[in-house]
Parts: C-alpha cells; sequence; structure tokens
C-alpha cells in the first residue's frame, strides 16, 4: 500500500534521478591517505587525510608551529608513492631538506609562482590536479612573517614573547607584499574554490599549511588539524626536534575534538645514511617509553 | 569447479550500448529543422521502389518501420514528409559522433540507431561508471541534438542492448556485474535478440519468459534446439553469444588521415629554426592523434622551398606514434636526413595510416598514463608562467659544503621527452642521444629564446 510519503519519494527519483534520496545506510564512506603515522591514522577518523577534499594544518598562533615540517614529512612519504606535488608559496623550501626527509625527489614537482601571488599558485594546483596530481601540498606564507624585516631566522614558539621585539616595516619586495597580503590578491578566493572542485574530482589529497588561514580556506577546507609547539626537543642544549601538539579543530568527516602530540625530529644535514631514511615522525609516547629524553622548553 | 575463461573475461567487461536517432534521421532533422515535430520518413520520395531507412516516433506510431516499401509506409502515415537519404551527411555525421565519443572511451562503436562504448574500467575524469556513462549519453544528445538518447550499461552487448531498450528516453540502465541474469529473467522472450521460430516453439512449450528458459539445463535445451539452444541458454542468462565479444572502433576512411601545415615568413634556412616549426607541429598533430585515440602507420615530413619543388620524406614508423612525445622523435628524424637546397616558406606534416589505438588515450586512464598527462600539464605551466614555475629537483653527486649546492634544478618535462625519445630510438636510432647531448651541452632556457625570436610564424593552418 502506498503511503503519501512513498509517493512523494517516488516522485521525487522520477524527478530528481534515483541518486537524489538515499538512506543512511548507504551512504558512501569517506576514504582517506594514510599518513605513514600510526598515532595520527588512529586519531583520524577516516584513517588518514581525506581523499577528495582539502585539509588544513593551521597554526594556533603565529611563530614556530611544526605544521611546514609536518607538512614536508608528509609530502616525503607521499613521494615515495605517488607523484606528489609541492606549492611553494613561501618561497623558502629548501629542497635538501626534503631529501633528508626521506623524499623521492624524482617524483616530486615543486610549483613555485614567479609573481609569490595565491592566485597564480592556486590556479597552478588546480591544472595539475586536474591533469591527475594525485597529492598536492600547499605552503602558504605566514603574513606577519612577511612584514618584519629580514634577519635571522625566528625561533620563538607560538605564544612566546619577543625576545627583541622590533616594530614591523612595510615589506620593500613587491613579491613578498603580495605573499603578505592575501587580500591584495584579487581572485584568490575563486581560485580556491576550483581547486576545491579539482581535488573533488580527481579524488587528490590536498594539505595547506597556513599561519593564519584567511576565512575562506577555512570554510573550504573538510579537515583542520591546529598545530601548537610544545617545545624544543633538546640533547645537550642542541635542537634536535620540535614537540608539536595537533587538535583536529575542525572536520566535516568526523567529530572534532581529538588530539595528538608529535615529536617532529629534524634530520641531520649532509648525513648520508638519513637521506634514505624515513620522516623522523615520531609518536611521543613511544619515544618517552624508550626513554628517550625529552627536554620542554618554557 | 572449472570457469570458463571466455565467460569470467566477458563478465568482468562493461559495456554501454546507447540508442539514438537513426543518423539518417538526424542528417534529416538537420537539413529541415521545421520537420522536427512532424512524422518524418527517410528513403526518399513515396513513388520509388524502395525501403524505408529510417522513421521519426511519430511516424513509428503510425506504424512505419525501416525496411517496409514506402508506398505502405505513405499509406500507414499519409501525413508523413519524405525525405531522401543523404549517405554523405550520415558519414559525416558518423565520424563526428565516432571523434568525440573516442575521447570518453578507449573502444567505440558507432552503428546507425545504436552506439557502443567499452566501459570497462576506470575513468580518471568521471567518479563511477554512471557518471562516465551519463557523460556519454550527454555527448551524444547534444551531438545529436535528441532527446531520446536511451541508455544501457551491462557485462555483455546483448544485455547491454536489452537493457537500453528497457529504459525510457533520457533514462540510464545500468545492470550491476553480475546481476545479467536476474536483470533477463523476469522479460518476456520477445524482449531478448531471438530467433522468431526458436521463439515461438519455447512459447508453445509454455516459457514465456526468460527466467523460465534459464531455469532449464544446457543439455535439455540442446536436445531440443540442437547447437542453438547452447546458445539460447547462455543468451538467457546473460552470458553474452558467440561472436559477442568487444565493439570494435571504426574509423572512417575520411579521419584515417591527419597533418598541419606551417607558414614561416620569408625563407629559413637556419636548421634550429625549423626543429622548432616541426616540433610545434609534432605536437599539434599528436594532440589531434592523442585525442582521437589513434596511431599512425606513416608519417611524412615536407617542406616547401622558396625555389623548386617541395622536398619531403616519409617513414613508416615500427613504433606507431600516437601522440606528441611518440610524434617528435619521427619528425626529427626526417628533418635531420632530409637535404634543403634553397630556404624554406612553409613546413607540412602528415600522418598516415590511422588505426585504432585502444587503451591509449592517455586522459582516460589513472596510472601510466597518468605521470604523462602531469608532465604535460607541467609543460603548459612552464610555458604561461615561465620555466621556474614547475620544477624538479635533484640532488647533486657531488655536493660541497654549501646547503644550496646540495641540490640541483632538473627540467621535468625535457627529462621525460628525452626518456619517451630513448624510447623511439628504434624508429631512428641516433636521434634520441644525440638530441640528449645537444640539450645537455647549453643553457635550455637561452637556446629556447633564441629560436623563438629567430621564428617568424605567421600562420599555422590545419587541413
Amino acid at each position: 500500500m502506498s503511503t503519501p510519503l512513498s509517493q512523494a519519494l517516488a516522485a521525487l527519483r522520477r524527478r530528481h534521478g534515483d541518486g537524489v534520496i538515499r538512506s543512511g545506510d548507504t551512504l558512501e564512506g569517506v576514504e582517506a591517505w594514510p599518513t605513514g603515522i600510526p598515532v595520527l591514522d588512529h586519531r583520524l577518523a577516516p584513517g588518514g587525510i581525506p581523499l577528495g577534499r582539502l585539509s588544513l594544518l593551521a597554526a594556533a598562533a603565529p611563530g614556530v608551529s611544526g605544521r611546514l615540517t609536518l607538512l614536508q614529512a608528509l609530502t616525503a612519504t607521499a613521494s615515495r608513492e605517488r607523484t606528489a606535488v609541492y606549492l611553494d608559496l613561501t618561497g623558502s623550501l629548501d629542497p635538501g631538506f626534503l631529501a633528508d626527509l626521506g623524499a623521492d625527489l624524482s617524483a616530486l614537482l615543486l610549483v613555485r609562482p614567479p609573481s609569490g601571488l595565491w592566485a597564480d599558485g592556486l590556479s597552478m594546483a588546480r591544472s595539475l590536479v586536474r591533469a591527475g596530481a594525485p597529492w598536492i601540498a600547499i605552503a602558504l606564507p605566514e603574513p606577519r612573517a612577511a612584514l618584519v624585516p629580514s634577519g635571522p631566522p625566528d625561533h620563538r614558539l607560538a605564544g612566546q614573547a619577543a625576545v627583541t621585539p622590533s616594530a614591523p616595516q612595510e615589506p620593500q619586495d613587491s613579491t613578498v607584499a603580495a605573499r603578505a597580503r592575501p587580500a591584495a590578491d584579487p581572485g584568490w578566493e575563486h581560485r580556491l574554490t576550483g581547486l576545491v572542485e579539482a581535488v573533488a574530482a580527481r579524488r587528490a589529497v590536498c594539505l595547506v599549511a597556513a599561519a593564519d588561514p584567511p576565512a575562506a580556506l577555512g570554510y573550504a577546507a573538510s579537515l583542520t588539524l591546529e598545530c601548537v609547539a610544545e617545545g624544543w626537543h633538546e640533547i645537550h642544549g642542541d635542537v634536535l626536534g620540535l614537540r608539536t601538539r595537533l587538535t583536529v579543530a575542525r572536520s566535516k568527516v568526523s567529530a572534532p575534538g581529538e588530539t595528538v602530540t608529535l615529536l617532529l625530529r629534524y634530520p641531520r644535514p649532509f648525513a648520508t645514511a638519513e637521506v634514505m631514511a624515513r620522516p623522523e615522525v615520531v609518536d611521543l609516547r613511544t619515544e618517552a617509553a624508550a626513554g628517550i629524553p625529552v627536554a620542554a622548553v618554557g | 569447479m572449472e570457469t570458463n575463461p571466455r565467460v569470467t573475461a566477458s563478465l568482468s567487461a562493461r559495456i554501454l550500448c546507447a540508442r539514438h536517432a537513426h543518423l539518417a534521421l538526424v542528417t534529416a532533422w538537420r537539413r529541415h529543422p521545421e520537420l522536427r515535430a512532424e512524422p518524418v520518413i527517410v528513403g526518399g520520395a513515396p513513388e520509388l521502389r524502395l525501403p524505408v531507412i529510417a522513421a521519426s516516433a511519430a511516424a513509428s506510431a503510425s506504424g512505419v518501420r525501416p525496411g517496409q516499401p514506402l508506398r505502405e509506409a505513405q499509406q500507414r502515415c499519409p501525413a508523413a514528409a519524405f525525405v531522401a537519404a543523404d549517405p554523405a551527411a550520415v558519414a559525416s555525421i558518423r565520424a563526428e559522433l565516432l571523434s568525440r565519443l573516442c575521447e570518453l572511451a578507449p573502444i567505440v562503436e558507432v552503428g546507425d540507431d545504436t552506439t557502443w562504448c567499452d566501459l570497462t574500467g576506470r575513468h580518471a575524469a568521471h567518479r563511477d561508471e554512471t557518471a562516465w556513462a551519463v557523460a556519454i549519453a550527454r555527448s551524444i544528445a547534444e551531438l545529436l541534438q535528441d532527446d531520446g538518447v536511451a541508455v544501457g550499461v551491462a557485462a555483455t552487448r546483448m544485455v547491454a542492448e536489452v537493457a537500453a531498450r528497457q529504459s525510457g528516453a533520457r533514462r540510464l540502465h545500468r545492470v550491476a556485474p553480475g546481476a545479467e541474469a536476474a536483470f533477463l529473467a523476469p522479460l518476456p522472450l520477445s524482449a531478448l535478440p531471438l530467433d522468431p521460430g526458436m521463439a515461438a516453439r519455447l512459447a508453445a512449450l509454455g516459457l514465456d519468459c526468460a527466467g523460465a528458459v534459464a531455469g532449464l539445463s544446457a543439455a535439455d535445451l540442446q536436445r531440443q534446439f540442437g547447437p542453438g539452444g547452447l546458445e539460447l541458454w547462455r543468451r538467457v542468462r546473460g552470458e553474452g553469444g558467440v561472436g559477442e565479444g568487444w565493439p570494435v572502433s571504426r574509423l572512417d576512411q575520411g579521419a584515417r588521415q591527419l597533418g598541419e601545415r606551417v607558414v614561416l615568413e620569408g625563407g629559413i634556412g637556419d636548421l634550429e629554426a625549423l626543429r622548432f616549426a616541426v616540433h610545434r607541429l609534432a605536437l599539434g598533430v599528436g594532440e589531434r592523434l592523442r585525442r582521437r585515440g589513434c596511431r599512425a602507420a606513416v608519417v611524412t615530413l615536407i617542406c616547401e622551398l622558396e625555389e623548386g619543388e617541395p622536398v619531403g620524406l616519409r617513414t613508416a614508423s615500427l613504433q606507431r606514434p600516437g601522440g606528441g612525445a611518440e610524434l617528435w622523435p619521427v619528425a626529427l628524424e626526417l628533418l635531420t636526413r632530409l637535404r634543403l637546397p634553397a630556404p624554406v616558406t612553409a613546413v607540412r606534416l602528415e600522418v598516415e595510416g590511422l588505426e585504432a589505438g585502444a587503451g591509449r588515450q592517455v586522459d582516460l586512464w589513472r596510472g601510466d598514463a597518468a605521470a604523462e598527462e602531469i608532465g604535460g600539464a607541467a609543460s603548459r605551466l612552464r610555458a604561461r608562467f615561465g620555466t621556474s614555475a614547475v620544477r624538479r629537483a635533484e640532488l647533486a653527486v657531488d655536493p660541497g659544503d654549501l646547503p644550496e649546492r646540495r641540490f640541483r634544478w632538473a627540467d621535468p618535462v625535457m627529462e621525460a621527452a628525452v626518456a619517451r625519445s630513448g624510447d623511439g630510438a628504434a624508429v631512428g636510432g641516433t636521434v634520441a642521444p644525440a638530441e640528449k647531448r645537444a640539450s645537455e651541452g647549453r643553457p635550455r632556457t637561452a637556446e629556447k629564446r633564441t629560436t623563438e625570436s629567430r621564428l617568424p610564424v605567421v600562420s599555422a593552418l590545419r587541413r
């Protein structure tokens, strides 16, 4: 016996197709790319970085957060499995560091728009994803970092006060200015929409690292992992790594709130043995169990 | 239990059948758009002793069928407009449809009112089989301007055709893999392409649907109908029949040759400039080959001279090129062998003996083809944004002490081209290594800039 509800459902299916109304148990699950870091894959509900969606590594505060190191470590992992693309809008990527992290440089395309504009970079990323690039990492610059004069690198952790505060100055280079102010780069939000569509259509992995992500980027991301630096990993006064806490701040694929702490161990440069090694991203709990000393900063 | 490999292979295949308006009817509508809503019969004037070739839906509703004498068709539908068939126009639209569908599926067969496409595997641009089939159906409907395209997708040709007949206009009927027998079971025998005599005997036995016949044993049917009984048993179970293999691409005679021509401003005698022009031609022709999913058996390079007759060379390539990257080494070899007695005013590159290169449409599939596609996209980005926009780094053999000397930038696109031209060494032997040495010996960007400034290309004419 047909009820008004079943009649309405039948009418809707006739008019709009069979796929418009489905029962909840037939919905397709979100596929994921496992990062190779068990503790992280375990905490992320799909089992890794979701495919076909944009994921964001965001710094909770300006300064060191470990997001770029984690992004490059994941890029290195991906390059050993497939063709990976690294869109460097910060202009600071060192391919040698990627090699130290274990990246297969022959499978890695490094993209750097000469103009430094976000719109150009996102447009290039979209082209590559549409061509079939299955994994893409995007490093966005830190707006405030571009406003300070060039000098020694800022090793402050997020939330720490500056030792020698300096007044912000206007950047002299127009490229740096473009990087610093995405709002002055008209059309980048439109290009971001195109990139998201391409990523969804090709079911690619898209991971963006941004210090202070604009609102549009936050809306476009299906998964936002907030990175907070907890302290340096030091031995005999030498900085060997960074302890980073990742929190699922926002997620369209699972429940937010999960937290995991990682130790990002920096590879030693010029060490041939480590060029072929796996990325040194380890779970802190494992490290503590192994008796490796972890120095707290603060 | 042993499985029949032919049946297993057949079941793993996915075939799309699209039923659309007869191509002769479509050409008639193109010539007479005012007849689109009228009953139309294609075949000629009613007084001719010719059969009906195609009839519109309105005429078919009056009982007009293809094959009927035109006089009988006039009696059944007196209000119909009679249009003569135009074989040339039909061939043209068939080639057009074939060309468009070859961009969506690796194997295509275009019939008069039915089109077949191979949907086996997974398309890189479409999420699933349904989306892929919908894209093909939309393409057919758009080209033929036919709203009544009905599509069926199944593991065999027969089941796909039955599914297309069962689905209505603008509908897609997809038979899931392994569900062929269940799909056919409730259908009357008249819905299956069976011999009428056999169907009548089955009806006399009280077997009125495919499921009833499928329930019988193969031996029983073979005893009743001979070898045809076994074929019948296979068909009603949706396992396809003898001769139902893959659809086959058909390339019309007109599409067996492609070519492009570049006109140079003034006479050019510089080999570097000619090399740039030939490279451009090879990429253009190769792109057209790739989009058609074809490979070329013969490649011809012709240089038109300022004075005297054009000179040219032709080669039958062992490795048949199917894209720009494969065509370029062949064309380069022809250029290096060519003796040019006078400056060149135009260059022409032609490919002949085209044949279907099934599965060579690199934009269709994931896997190995993706690297080629990504390389092409990187090349386009470099052309648009500059050579430093997309790069690949490689570790330096002797890094030294400076961090910036630990790696050096490589050119991914040229690397891929050199690698592919190395594959093409069977054609000419020394072309690829010589090219590689030449490219290593000087700065690549400076070479390109110089070549571009030297070549005043006026126009590129497509034939």
